[in-house]
């Protein structure tokens, strides 16, 4: 029998907060990030809600002087996180510990997933000054353009940049990945991370997903695609209009329960699975049945060898638009039928971080099993008839049991569930 | 109990390279030694300290997907990679259906660039008229906001648009470590078919940085050839002349299933997809470290994990970009990792006939394997002249070999460290 997965380490960074404590105790306290973007004037936007991380000083997420200038916004919220969680797991001390040859087996050994995004369009504005001097003239702009563009442009916008700078801070050397996959990378970065120590080709991992979306570019076709909310991301709620994007990331240490102990580490809590399917509708489309999200949680009840009765708690995607939820819930039902365990989502608390979205609400997900707690939706006034009867609450919830399934939807119809444990069970 | 780990297969190769818009055409003009590298002719690159590229040429996306709806929705790229695995799932003779599509996976190395050029030069126009953005722009009726291009630019907009064609509903991923994607992306494939996830991938790569911005980031670098009088021996790995690599563009898929079904449903079986390694070189964003440290690991991975001794394998497709830190630092890990075997080994890069297909790199040079494996051929190591004694490994020099490949390794080595080593072996060989 192969030793169980678990987790040791957690880190998150968002606008609820830049510690995993004052996050959750934003969400207990029903406090929301939510606030009007101020990353530019967007006094005259019809939608111009976001969860930003402001009052931090970039120094503070990131010491390092001269790493800023390699890096982005998104990549700096990564390491962050990624930072927390490896110093809560105590692994750096454990591994100064060692013999040099025990030392350097542990670095091979030790493996980095991230889930990376951080917007679009942003990056490459970096050349307007120089499209604008050329005036449509490409070969004047050839001639020119290294006048005004920083030279370390590609490596800094590389989506793969937390992978490298983890990697060498920690000397973490092992089996890698840099998921790129919209809403889902960050839990599938989780999901991998698993998979790479079930399979014996990693001894632990850290998982890392982060996103800095708020874009001008990206917004306005949202808006315009009618997805973002006017006034508030209300998940499940009969007038709900949309979702409101946050930046941010979350973090995560795995490795096996038997080093763990062995070490003396503090286990937050025990890996059991995934499923990961796409509805295969495109972009933008997502099945009214909520098939991917149902195929997703049965996927992932298989590799976790839970039954569904065995879950207490779900974090739901629940991103505030009419169609996701809607067809979330469909999928819930879809598997539990009148036997849904108690379901919250956190969006309303830090914004929806794409890329980081799956990887947080895990992080949170952990943190409510540790404390007993299914946090309550505030911002719920009236479940959705089309949705009614469903298990959200505007005031907190007992878990049913000691396992927590967690739900991440993203473009491409791609939908993903990951189940944990509280550890000891 | 575990189950006994499954073995997998390839059955399916589809290619557009800058040496052939399909996988016969480009492994004919591989063996041949035939240069895809150019002067850039797409866009005017007259005024760019580099002029030079691989370009995927002639290529009509109509020809191959009869759906003009669709190809609106895709970039360059994209339509590189919906030729490519139409190509590698008619090859494989086997495609979803309604009955098997929650049991295909997808995985795809995917390139960094979701914008097309024309449109972020419209945006400027409209939005940065000065060079500089003014957000308020953005709201006015000048703007194109078109729903299409905003899809399109998304960083899964490949997966969703070849999911969706192909009609995949299973596990899906799209990776992106440089250089390293499509080798990362393969890896990921056989990890999802090893632990039960699906029992069929498409998995591959596709990139496109051959426009004004892509360039321009290379040449910021200073990363690429400028040999611009002469683009066709301007990748040359390993020479001792070598001064950058060429960028090129394309897509590779592979049709990946497990043995005992590829063998009952009488498919062809190109090779065994055997061994994956993945490390991290943890030294700089740029460059692999001298000696080999990272890389080797990767490859020592790759070959424990295949069960493959060095003594039992004849083939290496080297990441070999034409850069002299990274041909260097390979040959130190193929000394390392092949010990007394070094001298035996064919090593060759065939950047040096098709450039660098960043994202796309690892699935083609993968697809390179396995042929090499199915005719018994180790391509040329084009553009070699002079030995440069720190890459002192077997190089196929002059023109291609024939041999028989018991077992072959691809190497993609990315930007920002990250290694990906692939193992595959000879169906003859598999007992």
């Amino acid at each position: 029998m192969n030793s169980p997965i678990v987790f040791t380490g957690l880190g998150a960074v968002c606008g609820a907060g830049k510690t995993v404590e004052e996050i959750f105790e934003a969400i207990i306290g029903g406090r929301s990030a939510i606030k009007e973007i101020s990353a530019w004037d967007a006094s005259c936007w019809p939608r111009r809600l976001a969860a930003e991380i402001t009052g931090v000083d970039n120094r503070t997420l990131v010491e390092d002087r001269k790493l800023h200038k390699m890096i982005s916004k998104t990549d700096m919220f990564g390491l962050y996180a990624a930072n927390t969680a490896l110093q809560q797991s105590g692994l750096a001390a454990h591994r100064a510990s060692l013999d040099t040859a025990t030392a350097v087996q542990f670095s091979d050994r030790s493996g980095i997933f991230a889930g990376s995004g951080g917007g679009n369009y942003s990056c490459n504005y970096d050349f307007f000054p120089a499209l604008a001097a050329a005036a449509g003239d490409l070969k004047k702009f050839g001639g020119q353009f290294s006048e005004s563009v920083n030279p370390m442009w590609l490596l800094r916008n590389l989506p793969n940049n937390v992978l490298c700078h983890v990697g060498i801070r920690h000397n973490f050397k092992g089996a890698n990945a840099c998921i790129t996959n919209h809403c889902v990378s960050g839990a599938l970065a989780v999901a991998e991370a698993a998979a790479v120590i079930g399979a014996g080709e990693a001894d632990r991992a850290v998982a890392v997903g982060h996103d800095a979306p708020l874009e001008p570019e990206s917004l306005q076709h949202f808006q315009r695609l009618d997805l973002l909310a006017a006034q508030m991301l209300r998940p499940f709620d009969r007038d709900r209009d949309g979702t409101v994007f946050g930046e941010g990331a979350a973090a995560l240490v795995l490795e096996k329960a038997t080093d763990a102990q062995a070490r003396g580490a503090k286990i937050l809590g025990e890996w059991l699975g995934s499923g990961c399917v796409t509805e295969a509708t495109g972009v933008l489309k997502i099945r009214p049945d909520g098939d991917g999200v149902s195929r997703a949680i049965e996927m992932a009840l298989v590799d976790a060898g839970v039954s569904r009765n065995e879950i207490g708690l779900i974090v739901a995607h629940g991103n505030g638009t009419r169609a996701s939820d809607v067809s979330e819930a469909a999928g819930i039902r879809h598997v539990f039928g009148d036997k849904i365990p108690p379901v919250t989502g956190f969006k309303w608390a830090y914004g929806h971080l794409i890329a980081a979205s799956g990887i947080i609400d895990l992080v949170f997900a952990l943190t409510a099993l540790q404390r007993k707690i299914v946090p309550a939706i505030p911002v719920l006034d009236l479940i959705d008839p089309e949705i009614a009867p469903f298990p959200v609450s505007q005031t907190a919830q007992i878990p049913r049991g000691d396992c927590a399934l967690v739900v991440c939807r993203g473009f491409g119809g791609m939908n993903v569930a990951l189940i944990v444990r509280a550890f000891p069970a | 109990m575990m189950n006994p780990r499954p073995r997998i297969a390839i059955t399916g190769i589809g290619l557009v390279t800058p040496v052939g818009n399909d996988a016969r055409t480009t492994w004919a003009n591989l063996q041949a030694g035939h240069s895809g590298l150019d002067t850039i002719r797409h866009f005017d690159a007259s005024g760019f300290p580099v002029r030079i590229g691989a370009a995927v040429k002639n290529f009509d996306a109509a020809a191959v997907i009869k759906n003009p709806k669709l190809l609106n929705h895709a970039t360059r790229s994209h339509r590189f990679a919906l030729a490519a695995a139409e190509e590698a799932l008619a090859d494989a003779g086997i495609r979803p259906e309604n009955s098997t599509a929650e049991r295909w996976g997808f995985s795809v190395g995917a390139g960094m660039m979701g914008v097309d050029y024309r449109e972020l030069e419209a945006v400027q126009k409209i939005c940065a008229a000065d060079g500089e953005v003014h957000p308020e722009k953005f709201l006015t009726a000048d703007f194109p906001a078109d729903p299409v291009a905003f899809s399109r630019s998304q960083t899964n907009a490949g997966l969703a648009l070849l999911t969706r064609h192909f009609g995949i509903r299973g596990y899906a991923t799209a990776v992106h470590t440089a250089c390293a994607s499509g080798g990362q992306a393969l890896g990921t494939a056989l990890k999802v078919l090893r632990r039960g996830h699906a029992d069929f991938m498409l998995a591959g790569g596709f990139d496109s940085m051959l426009n004004p911005i892509g360039l321009s980031a290379f040449c910021l670098l200073g990363a690429l050839s400028a040999d611009n009088e002469t683009p066709a021996r301007a990748s040359r790995p390993f020479d001792a002349t070598r001064n950058g690599f060429v960028l090129g563009e394309g897509a590779g898929f592979l049709v990946l299933e497990k043995w005992d079904a590829a063998v009952k449903r009488g498919a062809k079986i190109y090779a065994e997809f055997a061994g994956d390694g993945n490390s991290l070189s943890c030294y700089r964003i740029t460059d692999s470290p001298p000696d080999g440290d990272g890389p080797i690991q990767a490859m020592r991975q790759a070959l424990a994990d295949a069960g493959v001794a060095p003594e039992e394998l004849d083939y290496v497709n080297a990441h070999g970009t034409s850069t002299l830190m990274n041909d260097r630092s390979e040959c130190a890990a193929l000394r390392a990792v092949l010990g007394n075997q070094v001298a035996r080994v064919a090593v060759s890069s065939t950047k040096s006939c098709m450039g660098h297909l960043i994202a796309a790199a690892g699935a083609v040079e993968a697809a390179i394997c396995a042929l090499a494996i199915r005719d018994g051929m180790a391509p040329v190591n084009a553009n070699f002249s002079q030995p440069d004694p720190a890459c002192d490994v077997n190089l196929v020099r002059g023109k291609s070999q024939p041999q028989k490949i018991r077992a072959a390794l691809s190497n993609s080595l990315g930007f920002g460290g990250s290694n990906s080593c692939l193992v595959f072996r000879n169906p003859e060989e598999v007992r």
